[in-house]
């Protein structure tokens, strides 16, 4: 009952924390006092980081890492992980662009070879690695075996991307939100749209994920029909 | 404003052009 509500009110609920985001990120709330306007980005941009490397890629891990456990092994981890790094990929993708539309003003470049930005790039070539790694092998288990420990070794490079601001000296800012020492420094409607911001686009990965998930079984129910129908073909033509 | 209005587009047109991707597929029976 209580999992039919959440599944029902999962679209619903998404949809109003996007619109909200949208409408107090460029109406209610204040300019920035250096950034002016710019500062409206912030609704945007680390959000959809945030899910790009956290929760998308952080998800395709988990199930990949549950995948190789023997007790936890299905086809159904395996289809999360893969579900969940396409996700990823249009999340990276979003990054990088939103990354850019704000370095062009504040730095005045659209692109640097700062570390954070390289290794969240290389991130992104990964996770389309992982996708074409998935399409290069035809056995569903072994597929599945080899892009879980692909996906797992890819996951390294995320907290080589959370600690680049600190292990090196970078065109992108540090920790804004909360500092090493937990002290929040956005307030009031900042803050506030801010947190819809990052609930908005976390439920709308979880949406999206269930959508593409339940398109991915589709697929392989079509596909496995296809076949079943092939072979009775070829049975009446006698060939077996 | 410029960039402000092409950084929201980007982010919630290319969800919203993914989320259609998803449902046209879908509809197609391709995945």
């Amino acid at each position: 009952m209580m999992k039919q509500l959440s599944q029902r009110l999962l679209g619903p609920v998404t949809l109003v924390l996007l619109a909200l985001t949208f409408w107090l990120g460029l109406w209610i709330t204040p300019p920035d006092k250096i950034q002016g306007n710019l500062v409206r980005l912030l609704y945007v941009h680390p959000a959809v980081a945030w899910v790009a490397l956290y929760v998308s890629f952080g998800t395709a891990t988990i199930a990949s890492a549950l995948y190789l456990w023997k007790r936890t092994r299905s086809f159904v981890v395996d289809r999360i992980a893969y579900c969940a790094m396409e996700v990823s990929v249009v999340f990276i993708g979003l990054t990088l662009i939103t990354g850019s539309i704000w370095g062009r003003p504040t730095w005045g470049v659209w692109w640097a070879w700062d570390a954070r930005l390289t290794s969240t790039a290389i991130l992104g070539v990964l996770a389309l690695g992982y996708l074409a790694l998935r399409r290069a092998n035809d056995d569903p288990a072994l597929r599945a075996r080899r892009s879980a420990v692909f996906a797992i070794l890819s996951a390294i490079n995320v907290p080589i991307i959370h600690f680049s601001v600190q292990w090196w000296k970078t065109l992108h800012q540090g920790a804004t939100v909360f500092t090493s020492t937990r002290t929040l420094l956005v307030h009031g409607s900042m803050a506030w749209t801010l947190l819809i911001s990052f609930l908005g686009f976390t439920l709308l990965f979880f949406w999206l994920l269930r959508a593409r998930y339940r398109l991915e079984v589709q697929r392989e129910t079509m596909t496995s029909a296809t076949l079943d129908e092939a072979l009775a073909s070829r049975r009446s033509e006698g060939a077996f | 404003m410029g960039y402000v209005a092409a950084g929201y587009a980007f982010a919630f047109g290319g969800l919203a052009l993914y989320a259609l991707s998803i449902w046209w597929r879908g509809r197609r029976g391709h995945g």
